[in-house]
């Protein structure tokens, strides 16, 4: 459904990513992980053409992803993105937040586009919070409308970029929890996560990237448990917070 | 005090008329120079640099004269290649483009302080460029330039009264006239001096309020 080859991007002459390929199907929850500044929040955003890139294609089923062609808008509206930091919209409504593509991109009905952001809602666990604005949420319940928004716009895959890097620990589980239902629906997913508990728990694939480049991708149970590179061993102690000799001088 | 009340009395048609010239002027400049000051700002922020300095280039030139001379120049040149406008006009007008260079700042800073995470927000449910201007950017923009918008307006109320050097018979130029003709001088200015205020104070007050909520949030 979403296939990467070969793709380089450069910032300048900061070389983040070296030519990654991959695949994901239809229905897979694949999770990257890795140091940060290894390019993984770059690959989302370049499937989202939210980030030109150098080298190499991307597709999204038959569609060429290239950040300024007319097509970028059908790929951003078949594949959704949740951000880091939310990105709600302040000066809106949880429900409006929700509706704001179906209605304004898909011009959708508005009634219609209603009811099932409402159902979304519910399914995010925020059915009476519809008519909130976002401020007046915690971290964690922003997170969940911004899926419920990804949601919405009824993709064919959505990329997560960190999702519970932001939040405070106590407000990671609920958001992980959205995620994991939706894994168990078939979504297809693409995971740039530190949560290596849930990746383990849910992801079909895992890919580890390090200095731009795949360095090992697999089965959890084999990338995450047993790893056959030094440099995911050393990265999973790391964020395991496995203290090794060297931890302190390594980051 | 009985004789500034007569006065008072006598004189309060012409000025009350001359305060509606003003506040006519101040509302039709207002809305050309928001209408222009959002196009500048546009361009401005556009991601076309000719664009950009093309928009700069035009509000440097009408922050750097004087708006008398802005305001001589339409009423005085113009005729001469052909454009005839009456005094109201001309002043309007001139007023218009020159507090447009001020407004086109201040949405500019509205604009450039929406977050780029909002942006990309916009961009990821499949907006395009005038989608994500008009549902995302421009209504979080406005809201952080209503103050220094409402500071602008107060601003262009007593600057329209320097559209009486061109003849436009404003408050200003209505008390000048009539203290010329009954030398009373004191009643008159202080007359006029007061229309001003109750114009303005409740604008002061209502941009302070602004101000105060837009710190809270």
């Amino acid at each position: 459904m979403i296939s990467i080859h070969n793709l380089h991007k450069a910032f300048g002459s900061n070389e983040v990513l070296k030519g990654i390929s991959l695949e994901v199907t239809q229905g897979e929850v694949l999770c990257i992980i890795g140091p940060s500044g290894s390019g993984k929040s770059t690959i989302l955003r370049c499937i989202n053409g939210l980030e030109s890139y150098d080298r190499g294609e991307i597709r999204v089923g038959d569609h060429l992803v290239h950040r300024d062609s007319k097509e970028i808008i059908w790929i951003r509206t078949h594949v959704s993105m949740v951000f880091q930091r939310f990105n709600l919209f302040p000066h809106r409504t949880v429900l409006e937040n929700v509706i704001e593509g179906p209605v304004y991109v898909k011009k959708e009905d508005r009634m219609k586009a209603t009811d099932r952001g409402r159902e979304l809602l519910k399914q995010v666990g925020l059915a009476n919070k519809a008519d909130t604005f976002p401020a007046q949420l915690s971290g964690g319940q922003m997170q969940r409308v911004a899926i419920a928004r990804a949601l919405a716009m009824q993709p064919m895959a959505i990329l997560f970029d960190e999702p519970t890097s932001a939040l405070d620990p106590e407000l990671v589980g609920e958001v992980l929890s959205v995620m994991r239902n939706l894994a168990k629906q078939g979504m297809t997913m693409l995971v740039v996560t530190h949560e290596i508990a849930f990746a383990k728990e849910v992801a079909d694939r895992v890919i580890f990237l390090d200095g731009g480049v795949i360095v090992e991708e697999g089965p959890p149970r084999e990338v995450l448990v047993n790893p056959k590179h030094a440099r995911t061993r050393e990265f999973l102690k790391r964020v395991m917070h496995v203290p090794t000799p060297n931890s302190l001088s390594s980051t | 005090m009985a004789s500034f009340w007569r006065d008072a009395v006598e004189f309060a048609p012409l000025l009350i008329k001359g305060a509606g010239v003003t506040v006519m002027i101040t509302i039709a400049s207002l809305i050309l120079s928001t209408l222009l000051g959002l196009f500048w700002a546009l361009l401005r922020t556009s991601h076309i640099k000719v664009l950009s300095k093309i928009s700069t280039t035009f509000v440097n030139i009408i922050r750097g004269i004087p708006i008398l001379v802005q305001l001589f120049y339409i009423y005085f040149v113009l005729p001469d290649l052909g454009i005839q406008l009456s005094a109201f006009q001309a002043g309007a007008i001139g007023l218009g483009i020159a507090y447009s260079a001020y407004m086109s700042e201040v949405f500019r800073a509205g604009i450039e302080a929406i977050d780029i995470g909002q942006v990309e927000a916009a961009q990821s449910v499949g907006m395009n460029r005038r989608l994500i201007m008009s549902r995302v950017v421009l209504p979080q923009a406005f809201r952080i330039a209503l103050p220094p918008y409402g500071n602008n307006l107060i601003m262009l109320l007593k600057d329209s009264s320097q559209t009486s050097a061109i003849t436009v018979a404003e408050l200003s130029l209505e008390s000048k006239l009539i203290a010329a003709s009954s030398f009373k001088n004191m009643t008159v200015f202080t007359l006029g001096a007061i229309g001003y205020l109750v114009m303005s104070l409740p604008l002061i007050f209502i941009v302070a309020r602004l101000e105060k909520r837009f710190r809270r949030a």
